[in-house]
């Protein structure tokens, strides 16, 4: 007891000058520093310490520790192990990384994540865990995005209908947006986009810290989303209803009736939603281009087939793609113009903010594109500029190398 | 290097390696100041001149409208309109006159224009049985028709509300003191003639009961045939708006004074409804609608706008 707060008082005092400071302690004392009425100022010390090993602990007591850190700090905690007697402690932590090798599975079986070396630690998370993050915080947002936008334009047009509940669109196209029409490129985007790549994401380590201090996925981005959400479905509506009033909507004088005017909008949400998800990401493979322009494709073909479908069926989307919509120029000329309009919002405020207010990710891409990713006073600023407030052990560990 | 080695190298470069290792190629756009700058012209020397064109055309079109439900109620009526337009023993006939502002040139398009008239009320929308218009009285599932589905235990043919509210003003066009004869076939989109509303269905036990919603139906003639019921029951997707009459096949000069005779059959009264007549001709992309050509214009002028206030800021500020 009396050498924790020693040791305590010893860390405080010196913690202004950054001083770094290691924890040893061994299973024997362990077991005592564990105990109710210590565990918590232990932790304290441990806290402030940059290292802290305990030797010779059974796997009761690493998992008791592991449970102590988490519960005591409150923040993810992850264990790493190749052992049997690690199983406790890849179980407790919040995740668990097993080593698959000389000791056995037993490590791998536990685990959230198995590797196979322990330097694999490293891609696992600046790599993985940064672009995880980056991928799971992008479709979030997507998601709402994409259905707010589809959604509210039949909202909107609810207030036209006397809010009798009438759809603006057939209801196969109703059931099918989320199936067909927008779920490839999300999908896509999930599972491969990478916003830098990972030879970066090794030069640039502080990228993980986007991660760590929730940068991707705060409230003012989820709300922003949304709200581009609102205001796309705000454009399409009013414009494809303003543009297709009673007047005759095409040089037959015939009249843009309720399937006409949905299809518009419809063909106005497919593109938007898909060309907004363009020009989200930055990384396009082979699949990314097809999943995209392959989507928007689709539904031209989807209305063409369906449409051929006897009228019982398809009720009044029957043959209105190849008789209404296609030659009329007015629809061409309505689909081109709500689809810009509807975007250029965004994609000026993704110009303003790559150009005059980048974040890091985009800092980083700004480097590869001028091809100074090789100059190392040019990356050691870029790093400087975006240091953000770390705990003692980093910011002590690179003075402590940088005095050698 | 072993055999092993070389097949490891290989694999490296394997598509399905690629795509397993997440090292596919890939293109990585950064938007850079100049594709923003550049993108932003070509949508403005696009819009703007799209913009222009389609104004042009909007303009080109020359279109008359005369409401006539207030103007052809005549003045002992004006104070109970309902109760007019629902007795049968007032002749409901009545003239309008208007002159021609600029020529115009045939086909002129006759349409009928209601308003606060909701059509695409979700009750209304669903009260009709696709099959019965295409295959007739054999077909069950007319269930969707009520409450217009029999009458006296005898089916109604077409049933359902959209068709038992039939609109039925009519009008007749006199210039010169010669009657300008108006082409009443082809007005209903030819998908709808053929393949929605049978040619061997005719209307039967039509607007037969104590409540009549609108006209009535000649039951000699087959449905494919009813070029009315087909534009009316193509429903309208907001609560204004107009459907096809006719058209008028000769030119119309300018001054000309058209005078209308019409009957006012229809009950807009009972719900505040508007009846408007409309006559217009087309441009290539259609009726008369400022809307598109001006929005194009405005969106391409604000993209050319946008376009040399980022170049200044970008040339002003550089970046580091």
């Amino acid at each position: 007891m009396e050498q924790i707060v020693s040791g305590k008082s010893q860390v405080s005092a010196l913690s202004a000058i950054s001083e770094a400071f290691a924890l040893i302690i061994d299973g024997k004392s362990l077991a005592y520093a564990l105990e109710d009425d210590m565990k918590n100022i232990f932790l304290e010390l441990a806290i402030g310490c940059a290292s802290v090993i305990c030797c010779r602990s059974s796997p009761k007591q690493k998992a008791l520790v592991t449970r102590l850190v988490k519960l005591g700090t409150g923040k993810t905690t992850l264990a790493i192990g190749d052992g049997a007697n690690d199983v406790g402690m890849l179980q407790e932590a919040d995740i668990g990384i097993g080593i698959s090798g000389v000791e056995g599975m037993q490590a791998v079986m536990s685990s959230d994540v198995a590797i196979a070396q322990f330097r694999y630690l490293e891609r696992l998370l600046l790599v993985h865990g940064h672009w995880c993050y980056r991928r799971i915080s992008s479709m979030i947002c997507y998601f709402f995005y994409k259905n707010i936008a589809f959604g509210f334009t039949i909202f909107l047009y609810e207030a036209y209908t006397s809010f009798s509940a009438q759809p603006a669109y057939n209801d196969w196209y109703l059931t099918l947006f989320n199936v067909f029409f927008s779920s490839l490129p999300v999908i896509a985007m999930g599972v491969f986009d990478q916003d830098v790549s990972a030879r970066f994401c090794l030069k640039f380590p502080l990228l993980y810290q986007e991660g760590v201090q929730n940068v991707l996925f705060s409230w003012r981005r989820i709300v922003s989303w949304m709200f581009n959400g609102f205001y796309s479905a705000i454009i399409i509506f009013f414009f494809c209803s303003r543009a297709l009033e009673q007047q005759a909507f095409n040089d037959e004088g015939k009249i843009a009736s309720k399937d006409i005017l949905g299809g518009t909008m419809y063909t106005c949400i497919v593109w938007v939603v898909n060309l907004q998800m363009a020009l989200s990401i930055s990384y396009f493979t082979l699949i990314q281009h097809i999943v995209i322009w392959g989507t928007i494709a689709f539904w031209y073909v989807f209305q063409l087939a369906y449409g051929a479908l006897p009228a019982s069926f398809s009720t009044d989307a029957y043959r209105v793609f190849v008789e209404a919509l296609a030659p009329a120029p007015s629809y061409w000329f309505i689909t081109l113009f709500v689809v810009i309009a509807t975007l250029t919002p965004y994609f000026l405020y993704s110009a303003i903010q790559m150009r005059f207010f980048p974040m890091y990710h985009e800092m980083i891409q700004w480097i590869r594109h001028e091809g100074l990713s090789d100059d190392p006073l040019y990356c050691e600023m870029v790093r400087q500029r975006s240091i953000r407030p770390t705990t003692v052990g980093f910011t002590a560990r690179r003075a402590a190398s940088r005095r050698q | 290097m072993t055999d092993t080695d070389r097949g490891t190298q290989r694999d490296r470069h394997s598509a399905f390696s690629l795509f397993t290792q997440q090292s596919l190629p890939a293109c990585k756009p950064v938007l850079t100041p100049e594709w923003v700058i550049m993108t932003f012209l070509f949508i403005g020397f696009i819009f703007i001149p799209v913009g222009l064109v389609t104004l042009r055309a909007s303009h080109s079109v020359v279109e008359i409208v005369e409401r006539y439900d207030i103007g052809c109620v005549p003045e002992p009526f004006r104070i109970d309109k309902v109760s007019y337009i629902q007795d049968d023993s007032i002749p409901k006939n009545c003239s309008l006159s208007f002159k021609v502002p600029k020529y115009m040139k045939a086909p002129i398009y006759i349409y009928y224009q209601l308003d606060n008239y909701y059509q695409n009320h979700r009750r209304y929308v669903k009260s009709r049985s696709d099959k019965q218009l295409l295959h007739g009285q054999n077909e069950h599932g007319i269930s969707s028709c009520q409450p217009v589905e029999v009458n006296n235990d005898r089916p109604i043919i077409p049933c359902g509300l959209i068709a038992w509210s039939l609109f039925n003003d009519t009008f007749t066009f006199i210039r010169n003191r010669a009657e300008l004869k108006v082409n009443r076939k082809n007005i209903a989109w030819k998908s709808d003639r053929g393949h929605k509303f049978g040619k061997n269905v005719y209307p039967f036990n039509f607007q037969n009961g104590t409540l009549i919603g609108g006209g009535k139906l000649n039951p000699t003639i087959p449905l494919s045939d009813q070029e009315d019921l087909i534009v009316w029951m193509r429903t309208s997707a907001l609560p204004s708006f107009r459907k096809l009459y006719g058209r008028i096949e000769k030119d119309l000069d300018v001054d000309d004074v058209v005078v209308v005779h019409l009957m006012n059959n229809y009950n807009t009264y009972s719900f505040g409804g508007k009846k408007k007549l409309v006559l217009s001709t087309t441009s290539w992309l259609g009726g008369k609608n400022d809307f598109l050509g001006l929005a194009y214009v405005f969106i391409g002028s604000s993209s050319v706008t946008i376009a040399v206030v980022f170049t200044l800021l970008h040339l002003l500020s550089p970046r580091h």
